[in-house]
């Protein structure tokens, strides 16, 4: 069977941020949601020397350089709007599947800034993957 | 009423904020991914995520719980969560569909919940049950 390539990079994706989430359940049985993200950033550091680019950065194009650097601002940020959701009297029940659907910003974006169609099996698919999501998180 | 409490709360609207910064990370990725291999995304992604750290830490007036345990799982889930960014990169990268990528990565739920079961020994609800199905479905489409 012909799979797509970027179907195996996703496939470790899901693996690792499915132990990503049980662990996530661990580490908040013996501390707080805040202290959880801080270290989480520490375990990104670590990977850092292996990822390292020296000079080479500097021949990207300005902008890419800066939605990378605000990806992660952005990924930061939503992790910690989540714990305070939380926090602030949001049910686990209702704000985890509602959050899960933040591909649907990407989907209704992504015609409009990158010009990509799919088939409408595909938006099946999307549509499968998005009540899988929130099912889940319930 | 429900609907105009619910627009008054609080968690609603850190929930949109949420939704809305995740949104925005996974558009980000891709648009940096066209040029940018995934190892330095990786690298300038975290780059970006020390400040919001440094806030959060700075919040609690830099004082956090002494769990060598606690500790431990969330420094191994950084470096998990390091390696899953990695190869999302990777796959955005390739030059495939953003829509399916973003979709089939935000599936990983479904591993939490099949670990959970068969490690913590927790017991699958009908419900998650149903849900495992509806991935399984948006999987095998994707594959083709």
């Amino acid at each position: 069977m012909h799979m797509p390539p970027w179907f195996w990079y996703t496939v470790i994706t899901l693996v690792s941020w499915g132990v990503v989430g049980l662990l996530q359940k661990l580490s908040t049985n013996y501390i707080s949601a805040e202290s959880s993200l801080v270290w989480l950033v520490v375990g990104f550091l670590l990977l850092q020397p292996f990822f390292y680019p020296g000079a080479a950065v500097f021949h990207y194009s300005r902008w890419n350089l800066a939605w990378a650097l605000l990806s992660g601002v952005l990924n930061a940020l939503g992790a910690w709007a989540l714990f305070i959701a939380m926090k602030s009297g949001g049910k686990a029940s209702i704000v985890a599947p509602v959050t899960a659907l933040y591909p649907l910003v990407v989907i209704v974006l992504v015609p409009f800034i990158l010009h990509e169609s799919i088939t409408r099996l595909q938006i099946a698919g999307v549509i499968s993957a998005l009540i899988a999501v929130v099912l889940l998180s319930v | 009423m429900a609907l105009k409490e619910t627009l008054r709360a609080r968690w609603f609207w850190y929930s949109v904020l949420c939704i809305l910064s995740w949104g925005g990370w996974a558009l980000l990725s891709k648009l940096g991914s066209r040029e940018i291999p995934p190892e330095t995304m990786q690298f300038l992604f975290t780059l970006g995520a020390v400040p919001v750290g440094l806030a959060v830490w700075a919040g609690r007036s830099f004082k956090l719980e002494k769990s060598p345990k606690g500790i431990t799982f969330a420094v191994l889930n950084g470096v998990l969560a390091g390696i899953g960014g990695l190869t999302l990169f990777a796959a955005y990268h390739t030059n495939g569909n953003t829509a399916l990528i973003t979709s089939a990565s935000a599936l990983y739920p479904m591993v939490t919940v099949i670990l959970a079961v068969l490690i913590l020994r927790e017991r699958i609800r009908p419900i998650q049950m149903l849900g495992l199905v509806f991935a399984a479905v948006a999987i095998v489409i994707f594959s083709f």
